[in-house]
């Protein structure tokens, strides 16, 4: 089997690594950190007490590791992988990712759908539950990111992540989403459709092998695969409890740029990402520049996107939509509000705020409310 | 269906036996009818009396039959002169001391009379109104057994309700909904919502935090429909005649059912072994009110759709079938999560992503494809509650309704709600501006070919309300508003 580790100090086999790797997924701690120099080729002749004499283990974990030991079959392993059209990287292969390999705790081994794709790499995180406004920017900026040619990394749950994933395959480029689950786990369901096209245009990555669950805690240990993935990495709307920092976390402990999406005061979807912000974290006040600022140059050509959703009208505003859109503000407002600040009635009112949601000025959120966009 | 009361009073062992297929309550019959009639100061035949109900095949259930089986004795032993029975309808519950109570469904049996080519029906007092409402027969009305038998030994007794005379002409002054749109303060919009399902005959689905209102809304959809016609009147006196819930009179008001989602599904769409009107049924002309929608069985929503669809529920039971009426507007209410406040501008919410996704996905299904109107109705701040549109009460807007609801009537003699396919591209053609406003709509908001028909009836039922014979674009763009906001949907 290639070894080809020693230059950066992971010095064991494939197998090993492959042992390694289940034996993490299943005590749901990191091992690697702590076994200093013992070569993990050893681990499947050892005995739970001399691995406990290198490693501390508790009781659940000793037990996992003797099951495992019982019944690791390498070869069995990667049978099934190449069965479901998937492959494994391991720390022990040249094609395993740079940038991974040097965080303070990478995965032994990735499991992949698709192919990694190489060159830049943006991750794009955020909260499940975004608002609207959070969700297009997500949209956009993975749009903007795949028209250079960059792979919009993201972890392919509900909200940010999906929308981000969107954008890159709408412009045609690359994009890798990371699982806290087996590959063949999909998960959340209503993503099947999104999970095959990410597949398509790039690939589908875990660190957790075939028929893993998705358990809450491997969403954390899943971000740091994530950050790893890329260069910089990119809040785009986070409550202050979301995963998504947790991201930015990993990534700033591995000295990589962290990026922020300036969002409203007071919504709780927003204060996460606006925090870290203030946490000095780089702003996005526009998605032209921060693409700049990430990828000078087209990393690859790409074909010309197809024609915006929407195309803007040109020319002013007919007086009264103007006069309603004075009174949308930039947070949610309610139409009742809406009227009452404007004076127009609901007869009214209503085609006016269709008409300036067609128009782009306004968006409604899922309660109803609308609040302005950028346009 | 008719059944024929006959007598036999022979020789024998004295006793009294009824045949033909009586369920408990009519075998009961023999103590009360007995005991009845010799507190009435009769006298019961000491001789073996014999009572078949015909057609002997279908069973016989409830009091009713107390009192023809009663009178058919009496005619068998001389009180009553033979003969004079025939050509009556017969109705009545008896007590022990020969009083008569009322009887379900009335008004059905004045119809069946009128049916079978009979010429009166007697019952008893407090369903004679009723009875007659529909005032076809002659109707007399009897208080107890002794009256019941004058009644016959008279030649030609007066009846209480001629035929063609109604105890109440009409319904058309209909007492005005308790509860009154201008008793809400603000939620411009939901009214505006609702003043749209009303007048389009549309199903709604409310949407919004605890406290927002929602049931305080839908509560008050009964009040802006048109008021009752008369054969409307009558339709739902027999439905809710038949459930045993008549108070004797007509009803007047457009009833108003909001069933707690625990119900079962005989209970919703009607059934048990002696047939009896489901919710939906008794919200005939009215209003279906599903308070926490998502919370109601998924099989239960599914025995709505027949009824939604067709307007009437049919129950087969081995004896008979029974069809009810039902054509009703559907109200749903439901939060838009688990704990309520997705979405709301005050109170953050605590569910995830993946519960609120769950909870959504319970509500998608066969009977929303039903509903063309989708409120947001948010919890009101001070600012809204200030700053409201004056209310307006509900008569105002009925008036509005009405008027739209005649167009509808007058152009494609259905409501809108009931167009689809055909009739639907016929009757909501749109030209020019409006249909470029639709199909950029359709790219932009992502609707699918369902939502486009939704939009289409609605905008429809906008126009109708404006007096407008053609859909103009800010018909559509009122429409979209109206549409299924997409939570967390991408």
């Amino acid at each position: 089997m290639i070894s080809s580790g020693e230059s950066t100090g992971f010095a064991g086999s494939r197998e090993g690594y492959l042992f390694l790797s289940l034996l993490q997924a299943r005590t749901g701690t990191s091992l690697l950190r702590r076994m200093g120099d013992l070569s993990p080729d050893r681990l499947p002749e050892m005995s739970d007490r001399e691995l406990g004499e290198h490693v501390k283990l508790s009781e659940k974990a000793r037990r996992a590791f003797g099951e495992l030991r019982r019944e690791f079959d390498a070869e069995a392993v990667l049978g099934r992988l190449a069965q479901t059209g998937a492959s494994a990287v391991t720390l022990a292969d040249g094609g395993y990712p740079e940038r991974l390999r040097e965080m303070p705790d990478p995965p032994p081994a990735l499991f992949v759908r698709g192919t990694i794709p190489e060159g830049p790499a943006v991750a794009l995180v955020g909260s499940r539950k975004a608002s609207v406004t959070g969700i297009e920017n997500a949209r956009e900026l993975g749009r903007a990111l795949g028209e250079r040619g960059v792979c919009v990394v993201s972890g392919l749950a509900l909200g940010i992540d999906a929308a981000a994933h969107e954008g890159a395959l709408a412009s045609g480029g690359p994009t890798a989403g990371v699982l806290g689950c087996g590959i063949d786990v999909i998960y959340p369901r209503r993503n099947r459709e999104l999970f095959e096209r990410v597949r398509g245009s790039g690939a589908v990555v875990s660190e957790y092998y075939l028929g893993e669950q998705p358990l809450p805690w491997r969403f954390p240990a899943r971000n740091r695969v994530i950050s790893g993935l890329s260069e910089t990495v990119v809040v785009v709307e986070a409550s202050e409890k979301s995963g998504a920092l947790i991201t930015a976390r990993h990534a700033l402990e591995a000295g990589q740029d962290v990026w922020s999406v300036p969002g409203p005061l007071r919504p709780p979807e927003c204060r996460g990402s606006n925090r870290l912000l203030g946490d000095g974290a780089g702003v996005i006040w526009d998605v032209a520049e921060f693409v700049d600022a990430v990828a000078p140059e087209p990393a690859r050509p790409v074909a010309p996107r197809a024609l915006p959703m929407e195309e803007l009208e040109e020319g002013e505003l007919p007086q009264h939509e103007a006069r309603v859109l004075l009174e949308v503000g930039f947070e949610a407002t309610g139409v009742d509000v809406i009227s009452g600040r404007s004076g127009v009635g609901m007869r009214e009112l209503l085609p006016v705020l269709s008409m300036l949601e067609l128009k782009g000025y306004v968006a409604r959120d899922s309660g109803g409310s609308y609040s302005r966009r950028g346009r | 269906m008719p059944v024929e009361v006959e007598v036999d009073v022979g020789s024998g062992l004295p006793g009294f036996s009824i045949v033909g297929l009586p369920d408990t309550a009519v075998q009961e019959a023999r103590e009360r009818v007995k005991v009845a009639i010799t507190n009435s100061g009769y006298k019961f035949p000491t001789r073996k009396v014999i009572v078949n109900l015909a057609p002997a095949n279908l069973r016989k259930e409830g009091p009713a039959f107390d009192l023809p089986i009663a009178l058919a004795v009496l005619a068998a032993s001389g009180v009553v002169p033979p003969g004079s029975l025939a050509g009556s309808g017969i109705v009545g519950e008896l007590s022990l001391d020969g009083g008569l109570r009322g009887v379900r469904g009335a008004l059905s049996f004045s119809e069946g009379v009128d049916r079978e080519g009979l010429r009166r029906l007697v019952v008893p007092r407090e369903n004679a109104a009723e009875a007659a409402s529909a005032g076809k027969v002659d109707v007399h009305g009897v208080g107890n057994l002794g009256e019941a038998v004058d009644l016959f030994r008279d030649g030609e007794p007066e009846p209480t309700y001629p035929a063609g005379s109604r105890p109440e002409e009409s319904p058309a002054a209909v007492e005005p909904s308790p509860d009154d749109f201008a008793d809400v303060a603000g939620q411009g919009y939901a009214k505006r919502a609702l003043e749209v399902t009303a007048a389009g005959g549309h199903n709604v689905l409310l949407s919004g935090p605890p406290g927002s209102g929602k049931t305080m809304l839908g509560r008050r959809l009964p009040g802006i429909l048109p008021p009752l016609t008369l054969a409307e009147s009558i339709e739902v006196t027999k439905v809710y005649s038949s459930a045993g819930e008549s108070n004797g009179a007509l009803v007047k008001r457009r009833p108003f059912r909001a069933p707690h989602h625990t119900i079962s599904t005989a209970g919703l769409a009607g059934g048990g072994s002696n047939p009896r009107p489901g919710e939906v049924s008794l919200a005939h002309h009215g209003v279906l009110f599903l308070d926490e929608f998502p919370e109601f069985s998924r099989g239960s929503l599914e025995v709505l759709r027949g009824p939604l669809e067709d307007g009437h529920v049919t129950i087969s039971r081995v004896a008979a079938s029974v069809t009810y009426p039902a054509r009703t507007t559907l109200v749903c209410s439901m939060n838009p999560c688990p704990c309520g406040y997705a979405g709301d501008r005050r109170k953050a919410c605590r569910c995830s992503a993946g519960q609120i996704e769950r909870y959504q996905s319970r509500i998608s299904g066969p009977l929303l494809d039903r509903v063309d109107i989708f409120v947001d109705v948010p919890r009101l701040t001070r600012e809204e509650l200030r700053s409201g549109e004056a209310a307006e009460p509900s008569e105002a807007v009925r008036g509005r309704v009405a008027e739209a609801r005649e167009a509808q009537t007058a152009r494609q003699g259905a409501p809108n709600a009931a167009l689809s396919g055909r009739p639907l591209r016929e009757f909501c053609a749109l030209r020019g501006d409006s249909e470029a406003l639709l199909s950029r709509a359709i790219d932009r908001m992502g609707l699918s070919g369902r939502g486009h028909d939704r939009i289409l009836r609605v905008a429809r039922t906008v126009a109708d309300l404006a007096g407008k014979e053609e859909i103009a674009a800010e018909h559509v763009a009122e429409a979209l508003n109206y549409r299924r906001s997409a939570t967390f949907d991408l």
